[in-house]
C-alpha cells in the first residue's frame, strides 16, 4: 500500500531543496520544544478568559465585557461582524462601534489578523481539544473525515449582514458559539451552550475543524485586517526538507502550498493563517517561525 | 479510474453542502425570527432600553450593564426568553432596578441601546407599576405589613429562612414605633436603649420564641392601625409621590386605602419587589408608557380589573 506521500518522493517533480536528506526527518534538533508556542498560546487564550471572568466576579476592571463588545483598560472594542451587523439591523452609526472596532484594527494590525481565533477565541480551543478526539478516532478508522467548501464562510458573512439589515435584528448573533461561550464564561451557562455542544459533536464526529475551516464568518473580519498586518509565519527554505508535517497540522493548510510546496513565498501571506504557531511548533528542521514581513530587514 | 469516480463524487459533495449550508442559513434567519418574536415575552429592560424593536437591533449583548449594576438585579436573556438571547433584562420580583444616581448601566453600555441622553432615573421610562390583584393589597385591606409578615410566619413557618425574616420585621418595627412603645421592646429584650447603634445587638437577641409576643405587641400597638404602604416607602423615586393612597368611600373598613399609581412612575419594580403579598399585588407593566406625561394621574387607569 503506498501512502501519499510515497508517492510524491517517488515522482521527480518534487522539488528537493539544499537541506533535504542531509538530515533525519524526525530527529529535532537540540533544544527544540515539541509544544512551546502552543503552550505559550494556549496561556494567553485562557488568561484573556479569566480576566473576561475576573472583570465580573472579582471587580478586577482590566478586560470588561464578552468578546463581541469590551473594554480593554477603558478602551472600546467590539467585534467587528457585531459592529456592522449592528449598524445594518439599527441603520444607526454609533461613534462608539466605530472607536471599538478601530482599536480592534489597531491591535490585530499589530499581532496579525486571524491570531483573534487562535489566540483569543475560546471556541477554538474547544475544537482544538475535539480535534484531538478526532484524529484518534480516525487513527483507529471509527470515523472518516468530510471537507467541506472553504468559502462558505464569506457565502455566511454576506448572508448574516443582509438578514441583519432585512430583519432589523442582529439574527447570527443568536447562534455565534464565540459570543456564547464567552458570556457562559463571564455570566454562567446557558441554555445555548448545547447549541455549541452539537457544533463540537459534529467536529468530532463528521468533520475536523468544521467550525473554524469552513463556516465562521467572525474570523472573516480578522482576516482582513490581517491582509495588512505584518506578522506572519515566515518559512526558510535553506533549512526544509519538505516532509510535509506542517501541513498534517495545520487548520488551513492550503495556506502553507506557497512556501513549502512550490517554493514561491518565504512568508505565509494567505489571509486564512491563524498564526497559531502549530506549524513552528511540529517543524523539526526549524524552517518555520514568526517573522514580520516588510519590516525584518528593518530590524 | 475509481480515483476520479471519487473526485466527482467529492465535488458534487462539496457543491451540495455549500447549498445546504446557505440554505440553512437564509432559513435560519427567515424562521426564527418571526418564530421567536411572536414568543418572546415582555421583559421589563434596564433603564434608558429604546423602544423594543430599535433596541432588540442595537443591543451587541456584551453585558456590561450587568457588570456596573450596583444591586446587580440585571439577568440575561436566554433562549427560553423567546427572540433577544444575551439581551438584558430586570426580574421585578426578584429585585427592582433602584434608579442609582449615574445610572452607570447606561454609561457602560456601548451601542447607545441604553440611550445615552437619559441622564436622571426619574427620566426613565421602563414601564407602568400596576395594582394586578387588588383583593390581596394590604393597603385595601387596610393591614399592616410587618403585622402580616408576622402571621405569614406564624402560619407557613416552613418557608424560608424564618429568623432572617424575624430579624428583618425586628429592624423595621424599631424604626417606625413610638417612644413609648420601644420602652416595652426594651424590656422585653433587656436592652438598656435602642437606636440605630445598638440595633444589630437588638436583632442578634431575637428568636424563634418571640413570633407569638411579637404579634400580640404589634397588634396592641399604634402599627396595627397604619395600613401597608410599602410601596411607596420603597419607591426609588423621592421627590414626587408615585402612588397615592385614596380613602376608599364604598366600604366602611377603617384605614383602608387605594393606591393610585401616579404618572411619576417609571417602572422600575422596587414595589413588585418589596410587595408583602407571598404573590405580588403590584407589578410592573414592563414598555408600558404614559400616554402623554402630562396628565396627573391616570386615576382607574393604574388598576387592572
Amino acid at each position: 500500500m503506498k501512502t501519499n506521500r510515497d508517492t510524491k518522493a517517488s515522482t521527480t517533480s518534487v522539488r528537493s531543496f539544499k537541506g533535504a536528506g542531509l538530515r533525519s526527518r524526525n530527529t529535532p534538533q537540540p533544544g527544540h520544544r515539541r509544544h512551546k508556542w502552543r503552550i505559550i498560546r494556549w496561556s494567553v487564550l485562557l488568561f484573556v478568559q479569566f480576566l473576561f471572568f475576573a472583570s465580573f466576579f472579582f471587580d478586577i476592571q482590566i478586560l470588561e465585557g464578552t468578546l463581541s463588545g469590551s473594554r480593554l483598560l477603558g478602551f472600546h472594542q467590539i467585534d467587528p461582524l457585531a459592529a456592522f451587523q449592528l449598524i445594518l439591523a439599527s441603520k444607526i452609526i454609533m461613534i462608539n462601534l466605530i472607536i471599538g472596532m478601530a482599536t480592534i484594527f489597531i491591535i490585530y494590525l499589530l499581532f496579525g489578523g486571524r491570531s483573534f481565533c487562535s489566540w483569543i477565541c475560546p471556541y477554538h480551543w474547544l475544537a482544538e481539544l475535539g480535534e484531538m478526539i478526532h484524529k484518534k478516532l480516525r487513527t483507529k478508522k471509527i470515523i472518516r473525515n468530510h471537507g467541506f467548501d472553504r468559502n462558505i464562510r464569506y457565502y455566511f458573512y454576506v448572508i448574516f449582514l443582509g438578514l441583519a439589515l432585512i430583519t432589523g435584528y442582529t439574527v447570527f448573533e443568536t447562534i455565534n458559539p464565540v459570543s456564547i461561550i464567552s458570556r457562559a464564561v463571564v455570566y454562567g451557562p446557558s441554555l445555548m451552550l448545547l447549541w455549541v455542544a452539537t457544533l463540537l459533536l459534529f467536529e468530532i464526529f463528521y468533520s475536523r475543524r468544521a467550525w473554524c475551516r469552513y463556516f465562521c464568518p467572525v474570523g472573516v473580519s480578522y482576516q482582513l485586517i490581517g491582509l495588512l498586518s505584518p506578522l506572519r509565519i515566515k518559512w526558510d527554505r535553506e533549512k526544509c526538507s519538505n516532509c510535509k508535517r506542517c501541513q498534517s497540522v495545520c487548520l488551513v493548510p492550503q495556506v502553507l502550498n506557497n512556501c513549502v510546496n512550490t517554493g514561491k513565498s518565504a512568508y505565509v501571506d494567505s489571509s486564512l493563517c491563524t498564526r497559531c504557531g502549530l506549524c513552528v511548533d511540529i517543524c523539526d528542521d526549524e524552517a518555520l517561525g514568526y517573522g514580520l514581513k516588510y519590516l525584518d530587514k528593518l530590524i | 479510474m475509481a480515483q476520479a469516480e471519487k473526485k466527482i463524487s467529492r465535488r458534487r459533495f462539496l457543491k451540495a453542502s455549500t447549498f445546504v449550508a446557505t440554505g440553512a442559513a437564509l432559513t435560519y434567519g427567515a424562521v426564527s425570527v418571526p418564530l421567536l418574536r411572536k414568543k418572546n415575552k415582555v421583559l421589563l429592560r434596564p433603564p434608558g432600553a429604546l423602544d423594543e424593536d430599535l433596541f432588540l437591533a442595537s443591543c451587541i449583548k456584551c453585558g456590561q450593564c450587568l457588570q456596573v449594576c450596583p444591586p446587580q438585579v440585571i439577568h440575561l436573556a436566554d433562549i427560553d426568553q423567546g427572540f433577544g438571547i444575551g439581551t438584558p433584562y430586570i426580574i421585578p420580583r426578584r429585585g427592582g432596578c433602584i434608579l442609582c444616581s449615574g445610572l452607570p448601566c447606561v454609561l457602560a453600555c456601548p451601542t447607545g441601546a441604553l440611550n445615552h441622553h437619559l441622564s436622571l432615573g426619574k427620566d426613565a421610562e421602563m414601564g407602568i407599576a400596576v395594582v394586578s390583584s387588588p383583593s390581596t393589597c394590604l393597603a385595601m385591606l387596610g393591614k399592616n405589613d410587618l403585622l402580616f409578615r408576622l402571621e405569614q410566619l406564624q402560619q407557613h413557618p416552613e418557608k424560608g429562612d424564618i429568623v432572617t425574616e424575624l430579624r428583618d420585621i425586628v429592624a423595621r418595627l424599631a424604626g417606625r414605633i413610638s417612644p413609648a412603645e420601644k420602652t416595652k421592646l426594651q424590656e422585653r429584650f433587656s436592652m438598656p436603649e435602642i437606636s440605630e447603634s445598638t440595633l444589630p445587638q437588638l436583632i442578634a437577641k431575637v428568636k424563634l420564641s418571640d413570633l407569638d409576643w411579637l404579634i400580640a405587641f404589634v397588634t396592641g400597638s399604634s402599627l396595627a392601625q397604619s395600613g401597608c404602604r410599602v410601596c411607596l416607602d420603597e419607591c426609588p423615586i423621592r421627590d414626587e409621590k408615585t402612588i397615592v393612597f385614596e380613602p376608599k368611600s364604598e366600604t366602611q373598613e377603617k384605614g383602608a386605602f387605594f393606591p393610585v399609581v401616579q404618572t411619576s412612575c417609571v417602572g422600575c419594580g422596587v414595589c413588585e419587589e418589596k410587595c408583602p403579598t407571598p404573590v405580588a399585588s403590584i407589578t410592573i407593566s414592563p414598555q408600558k408608557k404614559w400616554p402623554g406625561k402630562n396628565k396627573d394621574h391616570v386615576g382607574e387607569g393604574g388598576q387592572s380589573t
